[in-house]
């Protein structure tokens, strides 16, 4: 198809002229941005500014109304056979605010079984894979755990291998850790962090504002469905740009 | 009054198992075993096609089905079965066997039934388990198969066999249209007796309960396996961390 072959200089995600209406409310008021390969973007900004919705329309979980997305040079959201999508979604790791681990499978199923069924890899390979993964987020030993016996904290790790299974050249996170208790933060953002540091391009909306200052090379601020403020962290958070920017930090202080 | 029942059984125990074969078609407790088993068989693949035609975006699928459901289940089963009997060769002019007649439309009006449970249990699970398999590049029906069904199915497990159940005493309304089945010897059986409908009947009642019966328990034991499977994990897990600290914890 039209699909061109990624330059190396080429933006891994490239948002034009982004535009998304829930009937007369508009969520998405043009987004135009670049994620370079290898970036780590972190979105945020108040509730309800949209940033939840642009990071879903990435993988196509969302429809826009206009504009285009592309995705490691593939135009997400061109009208396109149900199959192309399937395969376009499968190179682009997603990891919920609520993991979404199903629940009748064990951790290593969860992660294995996605490779299996979708990729039709072989099935020792597949497990094979899911063990290295699962030592990556530390979680060797809960292997055979369901998920209903897994903390939230191990929950989101489990969530995040099985993304990482079907090697995607890009990761999106949606709060990773809003829906975590507050002292199981720092076991899942030290596997994002981990990640960012193997080269992983990732897009994350989140409020941890210290992950965001540690590892982000730029931060989106989004507010009513704008991109407000685009910098790198220390920039942003010591000398923000716009009052809406000063006013979300200084909230976030308190 | 249990002598006239043991009785009962005894002149009439062959009859009550296959009714008049070799000497006619098989009936008695093996056509209603058969037939119940096969309109289990074929009704559970149909309510899962209809529940997910009903799920369908498409109106295509989603309008026809949906009439069909709601007609089947606004429509006592005696009137189907009547209009099976008498339409179906009148419209086809081949005639069909009773058996057949009653198969067909035991599949169908429980199979409505039966969607309308399945598609209650997938509506159940909420967006986000299809949205992460989707997201995971897994095709709806992939999706479904994989991730949505083993889950709902499972949720509406107690819903499935009260329908499976009734679906067996379903089988006895056979009877109308003159299906060969255990009703249809019992019935046979009080005939020539004439005097003791009550023993008869009773008979009848007992063996449907037992088969009722059953059924439930398989249903119980095999939910209590998968809830075991499911959590054994966590048990294992516990007796493993127990005697580590029965270990490594010491009195200070």
């Amino acid at each position: 198809m039209n699909t061109i072959a990624p330059s190396k200089n080429s933006p891994m995600i490239e948002l034009t002229g982004v535009r998304k209406n829930y009937g007369n409310y508009e969520v998405l008021k043009g987004i135009d941005a670049e994620v370079a390969r290898g970036e780590v973007v972190v979105i945020c900004g108040p509730s309800g500014s949209g940033k939840s919705t642009l990071i879903r329309t990435v993988n196509r979980l969302e429809e826009i109304g206009s504009g285009s997305i592309s995705c490691d040079g593939n135009n997400i959201h061109r009208p396109m056979p149900a199959k192309e999508l399937n395969r376009l979604r499968s190179r682009i790791g997603f990891v919920f605010q609520s993991f979404n681990l199903f629940p009748h499978l064990s951790a290593i199923d969860n992660i294995a079984m996605s490779p299996i069924r979708v990729k039709g890899v072989a099935r020792d390979v597949a497990y094979a894979k899911a063990t290295q993964l699962l030592e990556r987020v530390g979680l060797t030993d809960k292997a055979n755990a369901y998920p209903g016996q897994l903390s939230g904290g191990q929950q989101q790790r489990v969530a995040i291998a099985r993304a990482l299974a079907m090697e995607p050249p890009v990761m999106l996170f949606d709060e990773p850790t809003s829906a975590l208790d507050p002292e199981m933060v720092g076991e899942v953002l030290s596997v994002m962090k981990g990640l960012a540091a193997d080269g992983m391009t990732m897009m994350c909306v989140t409020h941890e504002m210290g992950f965001a200052r540690d590892v982000a090379d730029r931060v989106w601020f989004i507010d009513q469905g704008q991109i407000v403020e685009c910098a790198p962290p220390e920039e942003f958070f010591s000398r923000p740009q716009t009052a809406r920017a000063q006013r979300f930090l200084s909230e976030l202080r308190h | 009054m249990i002598s006239d029942i043991i009785a009962i059984i005894r002149d009439y125990w062959l009859l009550l198992l296959i009714g008049q074969y070799p000497n006619g078609p098989l009936g008695g407790l093996a056509a209603t075993l058969m037939l119940s088993v096969l309109a289990i068989a074929f009704a559970f693949p149909v309510s899962i096609a209809l529940a997910l035609a009903r799920l369908s975006k498409s109106p295509l699928l989603n309008w026809p089905v949906s009439a069909l459901v709601y007609f089947t289940r606004g429509v006592p089963l005696l009137m189907l079965i009547l209009w099976g009997y008498f339409l179906v060769p009148l419209v086809t002019g081949a005639s069909v066997p009773s058996f057949l007649t009653m198969l067909v439309t035991l599949v169908v009006y429980q199979g409505a039934f039966l969607s309308e449970v399945v598609r209650g249990g997938i509506v159940a699970l909420g967006h986000g388990q299809m949205e992460a398999a989707r997201a995971l590049g897994h095709s709806y029906l992939g999706a479904m198969r994989y991730v949505i069904l083993p889950q709902a199915l499972y949720n509406v497990i107690p819903s499935i066999i009260s329908v499976f159940v009734s679906t067996i005493k379903d089988t006895t309304l056979g009877y109308v249209i003159n299906v060969p089945d255990l009703t249809f010897a019992a019935s046979q059986i009080n005939n020539q007796l004439l005097t003791q409908p009550f023993q008869v009947f009773f008979i009848l009642a007992a063996v449907y309960y037992v088969i009722c019966w059953s059924l439930s328990r398989v249903a119980v034991l095999t939910e209590r396996r998968i809830t075991r499977k499911r959590a054994g994990t966590a048990a294992q897990a516990t007796a493993k961390s127990l005697k580590l600290a029965a270990l490594t914890d010491q009195p200070s």
